[in-house]
């Protein structure tokens, strides 16, 4: 290596790890305050531990509805991410491997809900669910997360690829589409389907915006949500409201560090650097 | 008979991919489909299969007629060119896969593929993904698979075109090895005519949709019906010569070179009037050197120890390829006299149909 690409490498690392830096700093400001007595809380400026107690996580974990919250985003982000990856494959499958009238249009809309954010639509949304009754309720929760084009675009471009003769191989070997598609398209890559469960998995545990409308009753709140009921009558309890935060993202940090390669692969393909 | 189709068509939107197509497969035949890329010949091996709809006639398999019998239901399995291997299962299971599905025993499984595997000398692969296979063995696993079916008919695209050349000659005659033992109907789509010559029993040959000739591989050799199917079949490709009808005796017809003195002579028992301007062919194997002939300028001169390709030129610039046997002088350069005996000059007419 020459002096020139050693010095060029040096200040490459360098760059990266300040980045890396300022990426991890407010986690690990967070984590402080957490460690430290609410009346030194707010007011410590230092960024080395100057004091260690769990005073506030068993606060959290006690005096809030934390464990339940924790419960209520297990459960949602599981039956969301299940059903997406259901009705997002089939969806796909029929788009990608089925000749009907409208196939065309109909993968048309896919890909232009694809475009238009979210929030765009939230107000349409939550006057639906009010008309359909489900405020408050665990189909309002849910229902609305269930739309996933990113996830039937990704399935059916993976579909696309396969050779047609690998279909018509398993139809004249007297398989259906069942057969097609469980017993062979899918199987012909598992990546594909642990990287979307992944990626939609991580994406409901993080969401906060519709089911922060949706829900007003503290006992049907996700961990991010009910982070926001983390106050009293006496006003902001910073260190208490850190310990929750960071044990809100404990699952995810911990997916991501026994996944890790999983994780990097899933957002990879999912926002289309790699197919 | 084994496959017999009447009248079979195939459209796709307003281009005909194959028009009115009639044959007949005696049972335990070996069928090959052979025609320029483009042909339809893919079309309609999958036609056969139940891949493709008709869009006119009737296909017939086994005396049953299955045109609108669903694929799985018509007793034919399928090679394919890229052996389509299910690359998650091992060869065992791509060769059980079918059986499987039907919901064979598991004893009547394992007694199926073990038999194919040793057919096909497939037996330490079993346990490998087709990942692990050179592309020959993939091969072997493909046929397996449709081995296994046990079907009425075999029907296989273009099952060497990716292997190599030493490999596809050695697959050709494991194919014909195979074909005796089993006894069933094959039928072999290729766009090599050497292939088709030498695995078949019977030729059928493509162009544009349309059956140009079926017959055995050396009847289309020796009496091909049209221009295309003489030029097609036989390498290197037939000669062509523009000729004028100069004169007629009987059967005897002399043909005037156009632009030479030089004239062949064929024999014609049908109608041709003298004048008439018909094109002569004659392989390269046919034409003879020396003696009285049209004199050729030799331009290259391909030597392969027993066989030698001569590349010439005529006077009026007719480029022209003669194969020589046994003779090793060299003629590079030099001219030379070609001619060839009447029953082996073919005569066709300006529609490019063969006159006999
Ligand atoms: N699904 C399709 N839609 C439209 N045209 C098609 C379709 N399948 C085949 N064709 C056309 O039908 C004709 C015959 O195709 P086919 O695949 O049978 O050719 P082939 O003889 O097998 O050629 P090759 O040697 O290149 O495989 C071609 O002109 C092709 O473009
Ligand atoms: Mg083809």
């Amino acid at each position: 290596m020459s002096p020139m690409r050693r010095l060029e490498n040096i200040v490459l690392t360098v760059l990266t790890l300040m980045a890396a830096l300022v990426w991890i700093f407010p986690l690990y400001w967070g984590f402080l305050t957490s460690i430290r007595s609410e009346e030194n809380a707010a007011g410590s400026v230092s960024i080395l531990p100057d004091e260690f107690q769990l005073k506030a996580y068993l606060d959290a974990i006690f005096n809030t509805k934390l464990m339940l919250w924790y419960v209520n985003s297990i459960g949602t982000a599981t039956i969301v991410t299940v059903l997406v990856i259901l009705i997002s494959m089939l969806c796909a499958y029929a788009l990608s491997q089925i000749r009907f009238p409208g196939r065309r249009l109909l993968y048309g809309l896919v890909l232009g809900s694809f475009m238009v954010p979210g929030q765009t639509l939230v107000v349409t949304q939550f006057i639906l669910m009010k008309d359909l009754n489900l405020i408050n309720t665990w189909a309002g929760i849910i229902l609305p997360q269930l739309i996933a084009p990113i996830v039937i675009i990704v399935y059916k471009q993976f579909f696309d690829g396969v050779p047609k003769e690998m279909r018509e191989a398993v139809v004249l070997d007297g398989g259906g589409e069942y057969t097609i598609l469980f017993k062979v398209f899918l199987p012909l890559n598992w990546g594909i389907t642990t990287a979307m469960s992944i990626v939609t998995f991580i994406g409901v545990w993080n969401a906060f915006f519709w089911p922060f409308l949706v829900v007003t009753s503290e006992d049907m709140m996700t961990v991010p949500v009910g982070i926001t009921q983390v106050n009293d009558a006496f006003g902001i309890h910073y260190a208490r409201l850190m310990a929750v935060a960071m044990l809100a993202a404990m699952p995810v940090i911990l997916a991501y560090v026994i996944f890790q390669r999983r994780v990097t692969d899933a957002i990879m393909i999912s926002s289309g650097v790699k197919g | 008979m084994g496959v017999r189709l009447t009248n079979v068509a195939k459209t796709f939107g307003s281009f005909h991919a194959l028009r009115d197509v009639s044959m007949e497969i005696p049972t335990g035949s070996f069928a090959v489909f052979v025609g320029p890329s483009g042909c339809g010949k893919s079309t309609l091996l999958r036609m056969i299969a139940g891949l493709e709809e008709t869009s006119g006639g009737e296909i017939v398999i086994d005396d049953r007629d299955v045109t609108a019998v669903e694929p799985a239901e018509r007793q034919v399995a399928m090679v394919f060119q890229n052996y389509a291997l299910y690359p998650h299962l091992s060869v065992f299971e791509n060769m059980a896969f079918s059986l499987r599905l039907a919901r064979r025993p598991k004893e009547e499984v394992n007694r199926r593929v073990q038999e194919a595997a040793r057919i096909l000398q497939l037996g330490e692969h079993l346990p490998k993904k087709p990942s692990q296979l050179s592309g020959g063995q993939r091969q072997r696993v493909a046929i397996g698979r449709a081995i296994v079916r046990q079907p009425k008919v075999f029907l296989f695209d273009e099952p060497l075109s990716n292997l190599d050349a030493e490999l596809r000659v050695q697959m050709r005659l494991e194919l014909t090895r195979l074909h005796r033992q089993l006894g069933a109907t094959m039928i072999y789509v290729t766009h090599d005519q050497v292939e088709a010559m030498t695995l078949a029993d019977l030729i059928f040959v493509l162009k544009g949709g349309v059956v140009q000739q079926a017959g055995a591989p050396l009847a289309l050799y020796d009496d091909p019906d049209n221009r295309f199917v003489a030029g097609f079949i036989g390498s290197p490709s037939m000669n062509f010569l523009p000729t004028v009808i100069a004169a007629r005796e009987g059967h005897r017809v002399t043909l005037q070179l156009e632009g030479s003195e030089h004239a062949f002579t064929a024999d014609l028992s049908g109608q041709a009037a003298v004048g008439q301007a018909v094109e002569i062919g004659v392989r390269p194997e046919h034409f003879r050197i020396g003696g009285a002939g049209l004199p050729v300028q030799v331009e290259v001169a391909e030597e392969l120890g027993d066989v030698s390709y001569l590349y010439a030129r005529t006077a009026s610039g007719r480029e022209i390829v003669v194969q020589r046997q046994g003779s090793r002088d060299r003629l590079d350069g030099q001219t030379v006299q070609l001619s060839a005996e009447p029953r082996h000059v073919l005569v066709f007419d300006g529609e490019g149909r063969r006159l006999r």
